[in-house]
């Protein structure tokens, strides 16, 4: 471990550089906390769990990611009342009875070779397995996830949506990457795949699904990392504008808000400024399109007062 | 290495961040992939495995700082010099290490003002002496001697010696003052490792503490702790008790859906669809008594209720010493501490008269009181020699779902002097002392079991 230690320190710190560059050609401006965990989960094999205020990007970073590796993304909205059928696999109930029916001549001519009932069910039994193989089986993200050829992006999105059982249900996923499906078996993942979950906080992820993750915290970026995003995602904005634009959300995050502008809104925002023809904010501009910005009309009203002297201070 | 974050997770531990055995398995792997030269690298990424909130993560780095700010240095010299690391693997020559510097020349080592050898020989001999063991202040003086002892006071309190028998009195006041200052630079570094694991400990006690001492006894600098106490049982209620009525959601099977869900499985039926029954979300009517005695009871019971907002979205609140006011709309539009300064402010104050205050209520909630509503009242039942108004109690009780009566005083003293706490309890479906933090728990949880 002495002797090794110096060069794979350097190796670490370089890939985390690497992945922070490709991710910014991607378009996804990131802090080095976001590429340490890209680069832990995959040194480690461990999933990312990712919380933070909406809108910062979470659902985002594992688009960015699947772009970046070049493997599918797959994509599990959590929801209450997701269950295994709908984010593991189903059978194909319809097609196994339509089968049957088409099948029924056949299935005739093969009973009736038999003479008697044991030997009759024996037969039919023989073919029993048909009907649930994998034929039957309609695949669901976690199946397809694990079950890619070449590995995959799977982001399971906004976990704390979904009910504790799920959430119990994913651990054997998430810890050896494979699948029990009582007709067929274990199946287990070639590839593993690269796990996102998000969540919003609306209720805290258990101490078991938690241990088994890195844990990524993303919060509001500060003013110069916002800026650069501005600038990847809205290239046509003039310099100054978006300087003072980026200044105004700041400012006005630090208001007492009910909901806190998020990047994603500002995004929106410079992008209907830029269409506007904006070249400087001015109060009147910016209290006609604060509805991009706020969400809730208390928000805005509550804002109303301060929005003067935000634009004095984003303008120095 | 694996010293240092053996040593780093237990302080962690003791700070209240949960970390099992599987997590320091994976902050060993990740400081064998990241090293330790890279300080931001490596308080990222262990905050990354080993933090799992945002609570925890602050805790984190609180302590990572201080932690390294201490250790660092001579993590950083070990991993550097080969003997010390060997030393750090092996315990055998560890100890070795140890009394090779007993026999070290501290006075050298001090004139040639080496400080990193001097810091990496503390931290070893701190090994050796247990300082992780360390709980309480008055500890400090024993293990700044015994730290001294094991990196060889013997042989400077000797130079001492000799230097005096021999009369050299410049070369003895140099090293009592050169034995001076070492002292004081082991005992600084045992106080920063004492602040370090006792800090947080010292707090989660004051924290329980807190939550049991009588509400009406809660000094005012405690307040903004007492406060951060009830968001948090608010929080863990809430995650309690949003579960549950999950569970009582599923009602009977609803054989309509179910035929039409599987009509594309030619009528058989496959999928089973649910009817959903309503769940009964508990209306809330909180009265509370400001005047000087419950103004604190009141003022907690106020914040509780209104932190809970997730679970129970129908809450109105009054407060009243000797007429009532609405106080709903100052929780909703301010923030919850605020809010319960001023409405102390504007309701507190005066004698309190529970007849008065009663008929006033009845005039703000004539046709709000229904079958749903459980009726709270906060108070110590004093009221005055007034006419306590029982008949209208006893309205609001045929109307409502209970009447639950709080009182912060023991039970020995209901009926006593002005207390009509006795000609209430008839007409109330519950009475409960309720004098501390965790009994408000207790009331508010059960109140939430009971609605479902």
């Amino acid at each position: 471990m002495s002797d090794n230690k110096t060069p794979s320190n350097a190796l670490a710190k370089d890939s985390i550089e690497s992945i922070q560059a490709s991710f910014e050609e991607k378009g996804y401006i990131c802090n080095t906390h976001i590429a340490t965990a890209i680069f832990l989960s995959q040194s480690l094999g461990k999933p990312i769990l990712v919380e933070g205020p909406p809108g910062v990007g979470k659902t985002e970073l594992a688009k960015a990611t699947s772009d970046w590796m070049q493997k599918p993304l797959i994509r599990l909205q959590c929801y209450e009342g997701l269950d295994e059928s709908k984010a593991l696999y189903e059978w194909k109930y319809g097609k196994q009875l339509l089968y049957t029916q088409v099948l029924k001549d056949k299935l005739n001519s093969i009973v009736s070779k038999a003479d008697t009932l044991e030997s009759s069910i024996d037969s039919l039994d023989s073919f029993d397995d048909i009907f649930f193989s994998e034929k039957f089986l309609e695949p669901r993200p976690l199946l397809k996830a694990i079950n890619s050829e070449e590995g995959s992006v799977l982001l399971i999105d906004e976990i704390d949506k979904s009910d504790d059982e799920f959430e119990a249900f994913l651990l054997e996923i998430l810890s050896d990457y494979q699948i029990s499906i009582p007709e067929i078996g274990t199946i287990k993942g070639k590839v593993k795949p690269m796990v996102f979950l998000t969540s919003n906080n609306t209720r805290e992820i258990g101490d078991a699904l938690k241990r088994r993750c890195i844990h990524l915290y993303i919060p509001f970026p500060d003013s110069h990392l916002e800026e650069k995003i501005i600038h990847s995602r809205v290239p046509e904005i003039h310099q100054d504008l978006q300087r003072q634009l980026v200044a105004f959300v700041q400012n006005l995050r630090n208001l007492d808000l009910k909901k806190l502008p998020s990047v994603s809104e500002t995004i929106d925002w410079a992008r209907a400024l830029v269409l506007l023809n904006v070249k400087v904010l001015e109060p009147e501009i910016v209290r006609e399109t604060l509805n991009i910005l706020l969400k809730f009309q208390s928000d805005i009203d509550s804002s109303d007062p301060e929005i003067d002297s935000i634009i004095e201070t984003a303008k120095k | 290495m694996v010293d240092f974050l053996r040593d780093f997770i237990h302080i962690l531990r003791s700070s209240d961040i949960k970390i099992s055995t599987a997590e320091s398995i994976d902050a060993m792997r990740v400081v064998s992939l990241i090293g330790i030269d890279d300080k931001p690298l490596l308080q990222d990424s262990l905050s990354q495995t080993l933090a799992k909130n945002l609570r925890e993560k602050e805790i984190f780095d609180e302590c990572f700082n201080k932690f390294f700010e201490e250790n660092y240095m001579n993590i950083a010299d070990e991993s550097n010099n080969p003997d010390i690391k060997q030393a750090d693997l092996d315990n055998q020559e560890n100890s070795e290490k140890l009394n090779d510097s007993k026999s070290a020349d501290l006075e050298d080592l001090y004139k040639q003002s080496d400080k990193n050898t001097l810091m990496t020989l503390m931290a070893i001999a701190a090994r050796e002496v247990n300082l992780a063991d360390i709980r309480l202040f008055t500890q400090t003086g024993m293990f700044t001697r015994k730290i001294f002892d094991a990196i060889g006071l013997e042989k400077l309190n000797n130079d001492i010696f000799l230097a005096s028998r021999s009369g050299d009195v410049k070369r003895e006041t140099e090293l009592k003052e050169i034995r001076e200052q070492l002292r004081l630079e082991i005992r600084n570094y045992v106080e920063n490792q004492v602040k370090l694991r006792t800090t947080n400990a010292g707090r989660q006690l004051r924290e329980d503490a807190l939550s049991k001492i009588r509400l009406t006894q809660a000094d005012r600098s405690d307040y903004s702790l007492m406060s951060k106490i009830i968001k948090r049982m608010a929080k863990r209620l809430i995650s309690v008790h949003s579960r549950r009525k999950r569970k009582a959601r599923r009602g009977l099977l609803d054989v309509r859906s179910t035929i039409r869900a599987n009509q594309e499985y030619d009528g058989i039926l496959f999928e089973t669809i649910w009817k959903k029954t309503k769940v009964d979300r508990p209306k809330i009517v909180a009265l509370c008594d400001v005047s000087g005695s419950v103004a604190n009871v009141s003022r907690f019971f106020l914040m509780f209720l209104h932190s809970l907002t997730d679970v129970l979205p129908h809450v109105r609140t009054f407060a009243f010493s000797n007429k009532a006011g609405e106080v709903t709309d100052l929780f909703e539009s301010k923030d919850i501490e605020v809010a319960a300064t001023e409405t102390l402010l504007i309701n507190g104050g005066g004698s309190t008269d529970y007849g008065k205050a009663f008929s006033d209520l009845e005039g703000f909630l004539e046709n709000d009181i229904d079958r749903k509503t459980t009726v709270i009242i906060l108070g110590d039942a004093r009221s005055n020699y007034g006419d306590p108004r029982c008949d209208i109690l006893k309205t609001i009780q045929e109307k409502s779902k209970r009447v639950i009566f709080l009182n912060p005083e023991p039970k020995s003293l209901w009926g006593t002097g002005d207390s009509e706490m006795l000609r209430f309890v008839p007409y109330t479906s519950k009475s409960k002392v309720c004098s501390s933090l965790v009994d408000l728990e207790r009331v508010v949880d059960d109140m939430l079991r009971s609605s479902i």
